[in-house]
């Protein structure tokens, strides 16, 4: 599976158009803010795709390892004054215990059993957040200071979208690597393999429940760093990290463009987003919109968009080259 | 006295949560589905009852059926996307989808009812019946009356009739019911019908013991799939037992313990469950309806 050089290198202007994107799009505080909160919800997402895309298990709990981030981020921020780099660490490190808890309990379970446990599990955690007063209650936790990454003699500070865009889109690189590299790697191999055949992954020596408790490790601390910077951008962390609409978009991001494609996610955050913040119908409106378009492509296109460009792709190919 | 009060409401609460879970089990049974908007097509059966009764002025024993068919069409619509999903038993994509679709019934239900609470009260609800000390309500009774009838009339209909043997056909096998010249497809589309009026009727039943609100929808879920889960997967009797033991926990954590956290203890009591005998439940899984 190795990828053509070519590709890679190609991902290079790809990246720095994305970078300038905002600019290019006006350069307006709302064209940063809605660049910043892209990056956030795609780093977000790829922490399910991987699980989704790649195990071929729906795990309906990564709005709680996406929660576990922000609030981490925000319990030790307000009440700790710990640094920027301290919560992305104590992020991580909720995530991956989090992931361990939950992996194990549900390490023989499979397929819809697993997604009712893991569906209950984020039911119960927003249960927890929203009456639990350590962690703000309804209210909340306010005044989450602004990002500062500064390392000796490097002033790293970001003060409202515009500078902390650079930042979010870092994470969205470091993200698309680890998603990449995952992909190339044995484990991936491994996890595609558990899915698609699992007796012969089995035969081939693979124990399928150390490869899914691995995945799982992998997967949770994507989404707490993505929840980690959203503490930030928001300033402020409630309950309604665990609300539906991330599992929605998450879940919309990991099918719309098409599964184990690697910009797939960020496309379709992209889409998404620019939808509710420069093209919304109202609140409800943009709801029966975006769970439609979850429940069309899966029913009608399951390939994805991806599935639609295909044909027309193949057609080109086969045309006799000049 | 209080505890015996208690372990009242919670039979009622367990009759509750038996009939809110009927759809689901027969579903889950008999094509494999899991439908996690269930909790929204409650809340949606809920808010056509109320419409109906407070808005149309129907009188409450019409606004159920009205309900059950608003229920009936809508499950059929979602069954009727998710088809070719269900034949190729794709429950990654069928999940998802049932996701999608709660997400869309909960904004069209915002949009149509608007996200105020309201409050379902019916003759019955206003009736109090007293027994030396304990209580309980006409609408509770009814509640537990109508949960014995459904569940009688569903084994009625698996075990008597000719519907009910096609319907334990295709749970049994749908590829060898298809060859022998069932026709699978109607048979999904009216488990999902079913799915929808049973929950739609259970909402119209049971929401008038508490206000109801468009983003409701979410304990119903937990608690339908403990029911399922603890009553053994497609098991009709089981599903009622297991309604009524759940009733009887949640009313008295909730009385001895703490209400705001009985959702998380019946979901700890299922983790514990599925943790001690994962074996036992995959191995009822696809074992058909009974």
């Amino acid at each position: 599976m190795a990828r053509p050089a070519l590709a890679r290198w190609a991902l290079l202007p790809v990246a720095a158009l994305v970078f300038v994107a905002p600019q290019l799009a006006g350069g307006s505080g709302a064209a940063y803010s809605a660049a910043v909160l892209i990056a956030i919800f795609a780093v977000m997402a790829y922490g399910l795709d991987i699980i989704v895309s790649d195990l071929g298990e729906v795990s309906l709990a990564h709005t709680v390892f996406f929660a576990a981030g922000s609030y981490t981020t925000a319990l030790l921020a307000t009440r700790a004054g710990a640094g920027s780099w301290a919560t992305l660490a104590a992020s991580i490190g909720v995530a991956l215990v989090l992931a361990g808890v939950i992996g194990l309990v549900t390490l023989r379970l499979r397929e819809f059993v697993f997604s009712l446990v893991t569906y209950a599990v984020a039911v119960v955690a927003m249960t927890v957040a929203a009456n639990w007063a350590f962690m703000g209650g309804s209210d909340g936790l306010r005044g989450v200071p602004l990002l500062d990454l500064s390392l000796p003699g490097l002033p790293l500070k970001a003060q409202d979208d515009r500078t902390l865009w650079p930042y979010a889109f870092g994470l969205l690189v470091a993200a698309l690597y680890l998603v990449d590299r995952f992909r190339h790697s044995a484990l991936g191999a491994a996890a595609v393999m558990s899915h698609l055949n699992p007796r012969l992954a089995t035969m081939s020596g693979i124990d399928l429940a150390r490869v899914r408790l691995q995945v799982f490790l992998v997967s949770a601390p994507i989404s707490a760093a993505a929840g980690w910077l959203y503490a930030y951008q928001r300033a402020y962390v409630s309950a309604d990290v665990l609300e539906s609409y991330f599992l929605i978009l998450m879940l919309t991001a990991v099918v719309l463009v098409g599964r184990r494609q690697l910009l797939g996610p960020l496309l379709a955050t992209a889409l998404v987003l620019v939808q509710e913040k420069f093209f919304s119908l109202g609140g409800d409106v943009d709801r029966i919109v975006l769970g439609s378009v979850l429940v069309l492509v899966l029913g009608f296109f399951p390939q994805g968009l991806v599935g639609l460009l295909r044909p027309l792709a193949a057609a080109l190919r086969r045309r006799p080259a000049p | 006295m209080n505890l015996l009060q208690q372990v009242l409401n919670g039979l009622v609460m367990g009759h509750a949560y038996a009939l809110v879970a009927i759809g689901w089990t027969l579903l889950l049974g008999v094509a494999r589905l899991v439908n996690f908007g269930h909790g929204q097509m409650y809340m949606l059966g809920a808010f056509v009852t109320w419409w109906a009764v407070v808005k149309a002025g129907v009188p409450y024993a019409l606004a159920l059926p009205i309900a059950m068919a608003c229920g009936a069409v809508l499950g059929a619509g979602m069954q009727r996307v998710m088809l070719r999903a269900t034949f190729e038993q794709n429950l990654v994509s069928i999940m998802i989808m049932t996701l999608g679709f709660g997400y869309v019934i909960h904004g069209a239900a915002a949009l149509v009812f608007g996200s105020t609470g309201q409050i379902l009260d019916t003759a019955l609800s206003r009736h109090e019946i007293t027994l030396g000390e304990l209580w309980i309500t006409g609408q509770d009774l009814a509640i537990v009356v109508a949960t014995i009838l459904v569940f009688l009339g569903l084994r009625w209909l698996l075990d008597g009739t000719r519907i009910g043997r096609l319907v334990r056909m295709v749970a049994e096998d749908p590829k060898l019911a298809q060859l022998s010249g069932v026709d699978v497809r109607r048979v999904y589309l009216g488990v999902f019908a079913f799915e929808g009026a049973a929950v739609a009727f259970a909402a119209g039943m049971v929401a008038p013991r508490t206000p109801i609100l468009t983003s409701m929808g979410f304990d119903e879920v937990i608690m339908t799939f403990v029911v399922v889960v603890f009553g053994g997967i497609g098991s009709v009797k089981g599903s009622y037992v297991a309604g009524v033991a759940l009733g009887l926990f949640t009313a008295l954590f909730g009385a001895l313990v703490s209400p705001a956290y009985t959702t998380a203890a019946a979901f700890l009591a299922l983790i514990a469950l599925l943790v001690l005998r994962p074996g036992g439940l995959s191995a009822g899984a696809g074992g058909g309806v009974h």
